[in-house]
């Protein structure tokens, strides 16, 4: 499965709690309050774990979480 | 010119410094002389719109310059401003805008498919400024913002007085309905000025606004920052839920004082990297809404040694009543006071009885003076016992506002809470009755009994843990329940995790042992 694909499942299953909610790659994450605070912790610990990447406190940042395809674009970065 | 409205502050500095900016947000800035023409044509458009002088006008949109021009032009204008939680499920706002009948919305193009989906509910909504097109309904006039600008910008005489309605706070009820809260200029501005004051705010100064508008924190962000002719700087939502946009838009900013929930400071000292940041125009950092943890206050005290810190207490319907300066970072892991009252403020502990206790005792902590709400919106039975009446003289009755926290005075003279009276709890700054989430939970058919708890998580707050036992053959999931929730709540008071179960543990006169579930949950879910 590529980055796009789990990230979206994640977020799908563990943060908007709704297998079947519809959720595309450049969807606005934020403006849309689909993450909070918390959930962004979420979702560092969930790329930490499963892809291997450690995200530093500075990379949290808007830029990178706005969509998915903003945060699989940041991963691929930081390979 | 005396002031004695909420929106004298914005006038005054459009006459004493009117190039000074009054608002920022994201780059852009909105000088006291523009926010005063622009909230003159909001209000004049609004009034030729049919506004009436303490008519309810809703404002619906994520934050920006609008913002501000809303709240001042809609005071302006004679009405009371309401603002709708931008990320609120359209059901929630539909109840809100019929409960306090707005006919008058604000709100911006992003959310129209929301505009239009309220409007399919039962909702008087007649005039709705800030869409680029009209909507599919003929008796619902449209404007766009940059037509309302257009309108002559000259002030407007209207008579308004200190007791006229200037806004409506809806918060969570425990009938499972929100609640509206009432305030007057007089009881906004009661807080602000005392606020301005204490915390010598000052033309140079920076004021962040962090919280949403339908928080009560944002009073002060934009009212007090308005009296000392200061610049309130707006922070989009997108960027308060990520430490690092925060800490270097403070830097960027140079925000001189800083107002938000615990929660938020908590997670810009953990992740803001804060020390990469030059926050030198930093000088306080108020906070409110919840208790500060306080080995994260100390951590957070070290780390920013040249800022004052302040705790601010004080439920929504009287904005702030008490207030505590932090001297020093605490030793030692006791609950900081909530401190003494501001001024103006008159302070009483009742017992059970509804009688004064002695000094030291602890009791229920009852509020009088200007900053104390009107009431709460059509709800005169709940007006009738939130509000503690004591007669002083034959012919001299006080009110007091009953607020539901249990305190007790510390011999320094400082009030320290101790919990509530009932079943309210914050979870990351936010109020909730519990009540109301089990209500939700029960609306859907096929539940059958359902208990709603606080989960106390690390940081000082709470998350909502709900057990449920469904109906027979109802094969209801928890995702089902979820979704039914997002459409009743608002996010932050959707249970973290529902528990299905086959039966309750009950106590010997069978009611529902929540504190049992609660135990049972916090085991599960290995904290």
């Amino acid at each position: 499965m590529d980055r796009k694909t789990a990230l979206t499942q994640f977020i799908k299953q563990e943060i908007m709690r709704n297998p079947n909610a519809k959720l595309q790659e450049n969807d606005d994450l934020l403006s849309a309050g689909i993450l909070d605070s918390l959930a962004i912790l979420q979702l560092v610990a969930y790329i930490e774990e499963s892809f291997g990447i450690k995200v530093p406190d500075e990379d949290v940042v808007f830029e990178n979480f706005q969509s998915i395809r903003a945060l699989a674009q940041y991963l691929d970065g930081h390979n | 010119m005396a002031r004695f409205l909420l929106t004298h502050g914005v006038t005054q500095g459009a006459e004493k410094h009117p190039q000074h900016e009054a608002i920022r947000f994201s780059g852009q800035a909105l000088s006291y002389a523009e926010l005063e023409q622009r909230t003159n044509s909001l209000a004049r458009v609004l009034m030729e719109q049919g506004l009436r002088r303490g008519d309810r006008v809703g404002i619906y949109m994520n934050k920006g310059l609008e913002s501000a021009i809303a709240i001042y032009g809609i005071m302006k204008a004679g009405g009371a401003y309401v603002p709708l939680d931008p990320f609120a499920p359209v059901q929630r706002l539909s109840y809100v805008i019929q409960d306090c009948g707005i006919r008058h919305l604000l709100t911006k193009e992003v959310k129209r498919t929301q505009v239009e989906e309220i409007l399919r509910t039962p909702v008087d909504v007649e005039c709705i400024i800030g869409l680029e097109t009209a909507v599919d309904r003929s008796d619902v006039r449209c404007l766009t913002w940059d037509e309302t600008y257009q309108a002559p910008n000259q002030a407007i005489s209207y008579n308004l007085t200190e007791q006229d309605l200037a806004y409506i706070l809806y918060t969570s009820g425990s009938t499972g309905n929100p609640k509206g809260i009432m305030h007057t200029h007089r009881s906004g501005l009661s807080f602000a000025e005392w606020a301005a004051d204490e915390y010598g705010l000052r033309q140079e100064d920076r004021l962040s606004n962090h919280a949403p508008l339908h928080f009560d924190l944002s009073t002060f962000d934009f009212f007090a920052g308005a009296i000392a002719g200061a610049t309130t700087v707006i922070i989009p939502e997108t960027l308060t839920k990520f430490p690092a946009s925060l800490s270097r838009l403070i830097a960027d900013e140079r925000i001189s004082v800083w107002y938000s929930v615990p929660f938020a400071l908590i997670q810009l000292m953990e992740h803001g990297v804060l020390e990469s940041r030059d926050l030198s125009a930093l000088r306080w950092v108020l906070f409110a809404g919840e208790v500060f943890p306080t080995k994260h206050l100390r951590e957070l005290m070290l780390k920013l040694p040249h800022v004052r810190f302040s705790n601010l207490y004080g439920p929504t319907e009287t904005n702030v009543c008490t207030y505590y300066h932090v001297p020093e970072p605490p030793v030692g892991d006791e609950t900081i006071p909530i401190g003494v009252p501001c001024a103006n403020v008159e302070d009483l502990v009742l017992d059970a009885e509804d009688r004064p206790v002695a000094r030291g005792e602890v009791g229920e902590l009852v509020i009088r003076g200007g900053v104390v709400m009107k009431g709460y919106w059509g709800q005169p039975d709940r007006n009738a016992t939130c509000f503690y009446r004591r007669k002083v003289f034959d012919d001299f009755e006080d009110i007091f506002y009953r607020t539901g926290d249990l305190v007790q005075q510390d011999e320094s003279g400082n009030y320290r809470y101790l919990g509530r009276k009932d079943r309210q709890i914050k979870t990351r700054g936010y109020r909730v009755e519990l009540d109301e989430v089990e209500v939700a939970l029960l609306s859907h058919e096929g539940v059958e009994e359902a208990a709603v708890y606080p989960i106390p998580d690390s940081q000082g707050s709470n998350l909502i843990g709900a057990s449920v036992i469904l109906k027979s053959e109802s094969g209801l999931t928890e995702a089902d329940l979820v979704e039914h929730l997002n459409k009743r709540l608002p996010a932050y008071a959707v249970p973290a995790k529902i528990f299905l179960l086959n039966d309750f543990p009950r106590t010997s006169t069978g009611k529902i042992n929540r504190r049992e579930l609660q135990a049972w949950a916090l085991q599960s879910l290995g904290n």
